[in-house]
Order: C-alpha cells, then sequence, then structure tokens
C-alpha cells in the first residue's frame, strides 16, 4: 500500500518538474519550483513514516519550515533584478 | 482497523488533490490563475497526506503538527509574495 502511495506521489512530482524544465518564463518556473520543494518534503515525511527512521522526517519538516522562506527572498531578488 | 482504512483514505485523497492542483501547471495560462490552483488544491492535499501519516503513527505527532502549521502558514505567505513580485511588472500579465 505504501509503496503504490509513493509511486503515485513520484508520478505527481514528474509534472512541476517537466513544466520547471519547458516554461521559459521565470515565473512560473518558479510557482514549479515551489510545487517541487512542497511535494519532496512531504515524500521525506512518507518515506520516514514507511521506515520507521524519524531522523529522515525531521529533515522534512525543517525543510517545509524553513524552506519556504529562501525561496521568498529569490522572488523579491528576481523582481529587483527585473526593475 | 478503522484507523487504518481512514489514514489510508486521507492519504489517498491528498494524491487526488496533488494531481488536481498541478495538472494546470501544464496550461497555457496566466501565473495567477496556476498560482491559485497550485495554493488551494496542492495546500491541501499536503496537509490531508500529512493527517493521514498522523492518523497512522501518533507517537510522532509534535513533528507532523509542526508540519502542518508551518505548511498552513507559509504556503499562503508564500502565495501572496509570489503574486506580489510577478505581477509588478505590469506587461507580462495574459
Amino acid at each position: 500500500m505504501m509503496n503504490a502511495i509513493l509511486i503515485a506521489m513520484i508520478l505527481a512530482l514528474l509534472i512541476p518538474i517537466y513544466e520547471a524544465w519547458q516554461d521559459e518564463d521565470i515565473w512560473q518556473k518558479m510557482l514549479a519550483f515551489a510545487s517541487i520543494a512542497t511535494k519532496t518534503s512531504i515524500m521525506f515525511l512518507v518515506i520516514s513514516v514507511l521506515r520507521g527512521d524519524w531522523m529522515i522526517g525531521v529533515v522534512g519538516v525543517i525543510i517545509l519550515s524553513v524552506g519556504n522562506a529562501g525561496l521568498m527572498l529569490l522572488a523579491h531578488l528576481i523582481r529587483r533584478m527585473n526593475e | 482497523m478503522m484507523i487504518n482504512v481512514l489514514s489510508d483514505l486521507c492519504i489517498g485523497l491528498g494524491i487526488v488533490f496533488w494531481f488536481w492542483g498541478t495538472l494546470p501547471l501544464l496550461g497555457k495560462r496566466s501565473v495567477l490563475f496556476k498560482l491559485h490552483s497550485l495554493s488551494v488544491a496542492d495546500t491541501l492535499g499536503s496537509m490531508s497526506i500529512i493527517f493521514g501519516l498522523l492518523l497512522k503513527i501518533p507517537n510522532q505527532w509534535s513533528l507532523l503538527v509542526l508540519a502542518l502549521i508551518s505548511l498552513a502558514i507559509w504556503n499562503t505567505i508564500l502565495g501572496y509574495v509570489l503574486a506580489y513580485c510577478s505581477s509588478s511588472g505590469g506587461q507580462d500579465e495574459r
């Protein structure tokens, strides 16, 4: 059951990866990257439950709680450079 | 037994929401349209998946509740920031 869940999650992860690869517009790319970041950190949590290893889960929660801050800083940086 | 079925249901619902929120990324719509579908369906799906995991492993609730809270807060703020930054140019809106 958990393996099927993981395979479905990897399939869902392929969509933003493809979008980030094929779209030239920087904001569409940023959006796809934000989606990839959230999806991979949720996958970290699922894998940590699957293996019963909470060190992996801690890494996923850290990415969830501070990782988006980096994306926000990057968005402001890109906006300043476009001005 | 009942709890297990419920948690699998939550995780399955979350994956359906993920596909629902991410498939509009492939279209030729504007950034704001994609941001809306992503921030609503994707965040709800992620929260549903984490809630399913919380039902499965209740003894690590502190970590999972932290993940839930940070998802709810950060993704909302990130949505606002991305919308603000991407719409300031004025000429790239479709």
